[in-house]
This record gives C-alpha cells, sequence and structure tokens, in this order.
C-alpha cells in the first residue's frame, strides 16, 4: 500500500514538473543538447553527458576551470576542444539564452551565491528523486546518482521523460 | 547567435583534427618512439596493481579486455577496450594519446612511458 502512494507520489511530482513544459516539448528533448560528436565524446567519456540544462552558466563556467581536478581525476581534453565545450555549456545552461521552463526552474532553484559541481546535490534533483530508495541507488547497474542513463534511457539526449524511465534490477 | 555560431566554428574545427588509422599502424608508430615493444610486458601493466586513485586498468576494463566494462566510479558501461572486440579502438592516435595520458595518471599516478604505451597497445592488439 505505502509502495502505491509513494510511486503515485512521485508520478505526481513528476506530473506537475512536466505540465510546466509546452505540450511540444514532449516530442523533443526536455533540454537542449550540444549538437556534435565534441560534447558527447569529452563529456559523455566517463560519465552520462549531462544535459547542460541541469545546472547554470556559473558551474560549468567553475567545472571548466577546475577541469584538471575534475572529481579526483584529470579530465583535461585539450585548450581548443575545452573552449568550445565551454561555449556550449554556457548557451545549454539552465540560465542560458535557451533555457526552457523546466531550466529556468531549475536556475531559480540554486542560490545566486552558489555554484554546485554536483547535480544531484541541487534542490531540483534531490526534489524528484526523494521517493527513489537508498537499495535501488545501490544496485550494480546503477550504483550511484551520477549514473543517470542507468534509468533514464534517453538521458544522452537530453531527455529525462517518467516515460522513458526503466530501472534495472 | 554570435555564441552559437562560435561553438559551432570550434566543434567543426575540433573534428576536423581527427584522423583515422589502423591499429597496426598506431602500434607501429607507438613502437617508434619506443624502439619496440612487449606482449608480455603490456599484459603484465595491464594487470598489475598501482598505486593511483583507481588501482588497476582492470578495475574499468575487466580481467578480459575483450568484454564490455563498467567505470569503478561512474559505473557507466565502457565498451570493449581490445581491437578484436570493438573496431574503433585505436584507430585515432589523438584518442589513444588523451586517453593513455588521462588513465596512467588514474592508474599509476603518473603519465606512462612511449615504453608503457607501445607494450600496452601490443598486449591489446595481440588479444584474438
Amino acid at each position: 500500500m505505502t509502495r502505491h502512494v509513494t510511486l503515485a507520489g512521485l508520478t505526481l511530482a513528476a506530473g506537475l514538473a512536466l505540465a510546466a513544459l509546452p505540450a511540444a516539448a514532449d516530442d523533443g528533448a526536455a533540454f537542449p543538447m550540444p549538437e556534435g560528436k565534441l560534447y558527447l565524446e569529452e563529456c559523455g567519456g566517463c560519465h552520462t553527458a549531462y544535459a547542460p540544462g541541469l545546472l547554470p552558466a556559473r558551474s560549468w563556467k567553475k567545472m571548466m576551470a577546475e577541469l584538471e581536478h575534475h572529481f579526483g581525476e584529470d579530465a583535461t581534453f585539450g585548450a581548443e576542444a575545452e573552449k568550445a565545450v565551454s561555449a556550449l555549456l554556457t548557451e545549454l545552461a539552465a540560465d542560458g539564452r535557451r533555457a526552457n521552463t523546466l531550466m529556468r526552474r531549475i536556475a531559480g532553484s540554486i542560490p545566486a551565491a552558489d555554484a554546485p559541481q554536483r547535480i544531484s546535490g541541487t534542490p531540483f534533483f534531490k526534489f524528484m528523486h526523494d521517493e527513489v530508495p537508498n537499495s535501488f541507488w545501490k544496485r550494480t547497474k546503477i550504483g550511484t546518482a551520477a549514473n543517470c542513463v542507468a534509468c533514464h534511457t534517453r538521458a544522452n539526449l537530453g531527455r529525462y521523460y517518467e516515460r522513458e524511465v526503466s530501472i534495472p534490477k | 547567435m554570435k555564441i552559437s555560431i562560435l561553438a559551432m566554428t570550434l566543434a567543426l574545427a575540433y573534428s576536423g583534427l581527427t584522423s583515422a588509422a589502423t591499429p597496426q599502424q598506431i602500434l607501429a608508430e607507438l613502437n617508434a618512439k619506443a624502439g619496440g615493444s612487449s606482449v608480455a610486458r603490456g599484459e603484465k601493466l595491464y594487470r598489475g596493481q598501482f598505486g593511483g586513485e583507481i588501482k588497476s586498468c582492470m578495475g574499468c576494463h575487466t580481467e578480459d579486455a575483450r568484454a564490455s566494462g563498467r567505470h569503478v566510479k561512474t559505473h557507466k558501461a565502457i565498451e570493449p577496450l581490445a581491437p578484436v572486440a570493438n573496431k574503433e579502438r585505436f584507430t585515432d592516435m589523438a584518442k589513444v594519446e588523451k586517453w593513455f595520458r588521462r588513465n596512467c595518471k588514474e592508474v599509476l599516478a603518473r603519465e606512462c612511458t612511449a615504453q608503457e604505451k607501445a607494450d600496452f597497445t601490443a598486449y591489446m592488439l595481440s588479444l584474438k
């Protein structure tokens, strides 16, 4: 019974969040993704190619400046390519010029003085995943909240729709 | 608009830098820099335990480089590393150098020598 209630709650919360999107967005991506292979290869080599719209521009700026110590790893990939990726991130950031309603909502939930580096630490992420049991995160095929694509099957396309979620056993 | 054109130009300029090669050509180039290579030394490097943040290549690429792996920290699925199981591997010297630089620092806590790169690549190409 509890399970039904929590799942219903999760669906309702997701529904409310997505209801804010224009109907046409349902056919495309929830978040715009950089075109071409560069972003996918350089920022999707070790982890999910996160949608730039999940964090504000100031977060990405800080991240790109500290790429040599990127969550404990040297993730630098050459000044020219880094400059190109920085421009893509700025353009498609949560507070960027192409921000949709959902992205603006994410940007608005982050205090102006903060430049969060972990998407999973942002208020929006926590709200959306509030009802996911701890045991789910520990499953081998999931392992960490950084592994979006484990459940959000089309995360690399910037799509995080509830109906495209498939939680591995 | 200005930013998007800049981004596109930079992205295109960057994609133009990569060039296709065969794994044999990549190995020949690395061999030339190292003055030869050893499959046995390459396997020892692959299977060795080191002092970096991730202790071994096998941490992500598994005991069999022909198998799919999983990133030990992010849990992202990793395609097989050995060319016999993945035609895209060792076909782009810029990519090969990038991943050696990144992963050697990660596992050995230093960059690999020219000898180690040649040995490692020789081992990868020896897998059938």
